[in-house]
């Protein structure tokens, strides 16, 4: 009994790090467009030159050095974060080519999990050589200027944050694959995540901090899943002033609803894209 | 237990109608009309353990919705499928590593990696170890006599080499049913031969069940004992390759050499006239009859040369889905030539 | 000349009659450009209810910045990234051949061959933030002003599909070119706000090598009428020089295109 179960966990450990590598292999092969990929989210530094400046001026709460942290911090969570399931997902409905998948013995979900971990793995190394760049361009981030201090949230803090990251990850993932669920009854969901997109973009903490926003709006997003998958592990690597437990409990719960939401919609979904003609 | 067993299957599809022109797209825009197409209907039949069997109709009989149905990607509007036992629409794992499909070209491969990447994540979904994956890939590969095209991106490939993989991805867990959808369509020659001789080769050491559809009578006649044929969704056929001849041409062709230039009303009497060139004469005799039509002209005409023969199948198959009707479904169902 | 206006509108009524099919959508991008507005709409809240003026900008005439580009969007959506789309597929599934032979300038044809309906939410939007903007400001703009500005949009429209066919053209010789488009729309995005409310790198970068600078912030200039005529100049210029570079730049991939794909 103890040894099938043991037998069974090392056969998943080789199940997905083959997939693992395989898709890694696959990722380098593209890695121009990876490449490119990580400039083409550098909407958190773009936001951060507006800020940067808004924060020199002195009327808001929060200093310049403050902002080039936090949005260098929401670049890098972002680079985690990313989803891109619909787009693959939409082209394996259209072209038919999800039918091969659904007849393997392993869910299709766990495969696309691993391509973006090994697409995260490919991007990693472009994103942070733009991180450095704007480093060189701006010292004051990391020496905190004349009297600031040095940016360094502590290990615990950093921790936290990667531990928070990944969490995002799961729960921005089931998010857009609860969605991906509509590609079997409308073809087109690209469209669909355009509109998912918009509260990530606004109501996350990307493109603004926080903490400009009045308080009672801010309460509200809180129950949001949406601040969880930007501000929250960008505070973190920050200074390490968030709602820790709220967060990650919050994340449980959502990333639970949505997993609960993409199964029944799986369900459901399979028995339309059969009637279709697969 | 017969691996395969469709029972009644029958499947119907909603499709949009659109009328072309401004007019219609404006209307389709608004007001959506659909109308119910059945694709397949009351189709019935088994597919025994080591069988190969073909299946053949015309683009659009309900082919592939048929092979999509019995491999569980689409449920069944009515009648009911078993294969290995079980119901394929639930997907177990343990009848999903008993089974496969092939498709077209590009369904499995990864296209920008060397096949033998893809080859590697079929071997780990399917939970093959690394030394017995690595056997049985150059085992595959040794049947479909592929070898150094194992280290060139998918993409590289020529349409024959990528199906030899695609059937190499389908093939790596030795599944004991194989749904075989056009394996050969857009191939040479050469790599027909091949595809074909692996199949027969696969199906002799595995004793695997196969339905394989396919454009090429070649390929039927080549592999398969047994055919099942449909025709706008219904089943028309379902017995012997040999008996397709027998069962949708009772005639066969006599044609004769007389010594003097024949008469056609006199040649009507013996059968069908095909035509009469000259001296000579083509007939298309009832099969019952055959012995004692062509003994009969024999002693009342005066004839140099007789040759008896049939039709080629490849035509008698073309007519047959020329002007069968699905209405004669219930004749053909049943009958003596089931095997 | 007639011949050219017939082929559009063949073109266009075929293109939005496809287009038709996805109602859905259409909807569902009527939906997000609302929605992106208002988002954008609150980022300007945001700066301007402490009292900061994003690089010395009133909020109206930073509103005419945030109309600008909404308008530029959907131009883009409509008239620009559909056709950006098909010479990507013509040259990889080798039809671009076809477009070769036929007795219209192939940059023409490329350049209008399909319209999206989906920009046109944007384009609606973006010229009524521009009215609103314009007509609720304590001085309304001049006559001079409004026309200069004008002048100045149509360049802007100009420089971004110069620089969209710029990137079409590279797809000779790189067929994924949906990531150098996503790339660039990710740095035009600076263009939401008026430039000098970045910092000086930033003002250098948007201005000198990616003109962002000179297709929203220098249209809304104007057309409030915060002056500087030699910034039309620029504009010219730069529309200029971007529209000879994409034609010269056409030429040069069809002469390597023609000698290498035989």
């Amino acid at each position: 009994m103890t040894q099938a179960f043991a037998q069974s966990r090392t056969g998943w450990r080789r199940k997905l790090g083959v997939l693992f590598v395989v898709h890694y292999a696959e990722m380098l092969q593209y890695r121009v467009e990876i490449a490119l990929w990580a400039v083409a989210t550098m909407l958190p530094l773009i936001m951060m030159g507006v800020w940067a400046q808004a924060g020199e001026s002195g009327l808001f709460p929060f200093s310049q050095v403050l902002m080039l942290r936090y949005f260098i911090a929401v670049y890098l969570v972002w680079q985690v974060t990313i989803v891109w399931t619909i787009h693959h997902f939409e082209f394996l409905v259209v072209t038919g080519r999800l039918s091969p998948m659904l007849l393997h013995p392993v869910d299709p979900c766990v495969r696309f999990i691993l391509m973006h971990l090994a697409e995260q793995g490919t991007r990693l190394p472009f994103a942070l050589g733009i991180v450095g760049l704007f480093l060189f361009l701006y010292p004051d981030t990391l020496t905190g200027g004349e009297g600031g201090d040095i940016w360094w949230p502590g290990w615990w803090n950093i921790t936290l944050a990667l531990a928070a990251c990944y969490f995002a990850f799961i729960l921005r993932f089931f998010m857009q694959y609860a969605l991906c669920m509509v590609a079997f009854w409308h073809e087109r969901v690209t469209a669909l995540d355009a509109i998912q997109y918009l509260p990530h973009l606004f109501l996350s903490g990307m493109v603004f901090p926080f903490e400009v926003l009045p308080e009672p709006i801010r309460e509200v997003l809180l129950w949001t899943p949406f601040p969880y998958t930007v501000w929250f592990p960008a505070s973190l690597l920050v200074h390490g002033e968030a709602p820790v437990l709220r967060g990650f409990l919050t994340m449980a719960g959502w990333t639970v609803a949505f997993f609960i939401l993409y199964r029944v919609l799986w369900h459901k979904g399979l028995k339309h894209y059969s009637a279709m003609g697969a | 237990m017969p691996t395969v067993q469709a029972d009644n299957l029958s499947k119907t599809f909603h499709v949009a109608d659109k009328q072309p022109g401004m007019l219609g797209t404006l209307r389709h825009f608004i007001n959506r009309s659909y109308r119910a197409v059945q694709a397949v209907r009351d189709v019935s039949f088994a597919i025994e353990p080591g069988e190969v069997v073909g299946f053949l109709g015309p683009n659009g009989a309900g082919k592939t919705t048929t092979l999509k149905m019995l491999t569980g990607l689409i449920h069944p509007t009515s009648g009911s499928v078993s294969v290995l036992g079980q119901v394929p629409f639930k997907r177990r794992p343990d009848l999903l590593r008993q089974v496969t499909l092939v498709m077209g070209q590009k369904q499995q491969m990864i296209w920008d990696l060397p096949p033998m990447e893809s080859l590697r994540v079929n071997a780990a979904v399917y939970g093959i170890p690394e030394d017995e994956a690595r056997r049985r890939i150059d085992e595959l590969a040794e049947m479909l006599t592929i070898s150094d095209e194992m280290t060139r991106p998918v993409r590289k490939l020529s349409l024959g080499e990528r199906m030899k993989c695609e059937l190499m991805a389908a093939l790596i867990h030795h599944p004991r049913v194989l749904f075989l959808d056009e394996p050969t369509l857009g191939l040479d020659v050469n790599a027909q031969t091949a595809v074909r001789n692996f199949l027969r080769e696969y199906n002799r050491q595995h004793g695997a069940s196969i339905l394989l559809t396919s454009h090429y009578m070649a390929d039927i006649t080549a592999l398969c004992d047994r055919v099942v044929m449909i025709h706008k969704g219904g089943l028309i056929y379902d017995g012997r390759l040999a008996g397709v001849v027998n069962r949708f041409a009772p005639f066969r062709e006599v044609k004769l050499e007389l010594a003097s230039d024949a008469d056609e009303s006199v040649m009507a009497r013996y059968g069908e006239v095909e035509s009469i060139q000259g001296r000579v004469v083509r007939l298309l005799v009832n099969r019952d009859g055959l012995t004692a039509t062509v003994n009969r002209l024999l002693s009342e005409q005066d004839v140099t040369d007789l040759t008896v023969s049939d039709p080629p199948i490849e035509e008698v198959i073309g007519r047959v889905f020329d002007d069968g009707e699905p209405g004669d479904t219930d004749e053909y169902t049943t009958g003596a030539d089931s095997v | 000349m007639k011949r050219y206006f017939n082929t559009l509108r063949i073109f266009w009524s075929a293109s939005i009659s496809a287009e038709m099919e996805y109602r859905v959508n259409f909807a569902m991008a009527a939906f997000s450009s609302v929605m992106t507005l208002g988002g954008t709409l609150m980022m300007l809240f945001l700066f301007y209810r402490t009292g900061y003026e994003m690089g010395g900008w009133p909020w109206r005439d930073a509103l005419a910045v945030v109309g600008v580009f909404t308008f530029l969007e959907g131009m883009q959506a409509t008239f620009m990234a559909p056709n950006r789309t098909r010479v990507t597929e013509h040259v990889r599934e080798g039809t671009l051949d076809f477009v070769l032979l036929k007795p219209i300038n192939s940059q023409f044809w490329l350049s209008v061959r399909t319209v999206s309906l989906w920009g046109v939410p944007n384009i609606i939007l973006g010229l009524a933030i521009v009215g609103f903007a314009l007509t609720t400001r304590e001085t309304p703009p001049t006559l001079a002003g409004l026309a200069s500005g004008l002048l100045a949009l149509g360049l802007a429209v100009l420089m971004l599909y110069s620089l969209g066919y710029l990137l079409s053209t590279i797809s000779i010789w790189y067929i994924k070119l949906y990531n150098i488009t996503m790339a660039m729309q990710a740095l035009v995005e600076t263009g939401r706000y008026p430039i000098t409310a970045y910092p000086g790198a930033y003002q250098a970068f948007f201005t000198f090598v990616l003109p962002v600078a000179f297709m929203t912030t220098v249209p809304a200039r104007l057309m409030t009428g915060r002056g500087g005529t030699e910034w039309l100049l620029g504009a010219v210029i730069v529309a200029g020089l971007l529209l000879a570079l994409s034609i010269g730049f056409w030429r040069f991939a069809l002469r390597y295109y023609t000698s290498a794909s035989s």
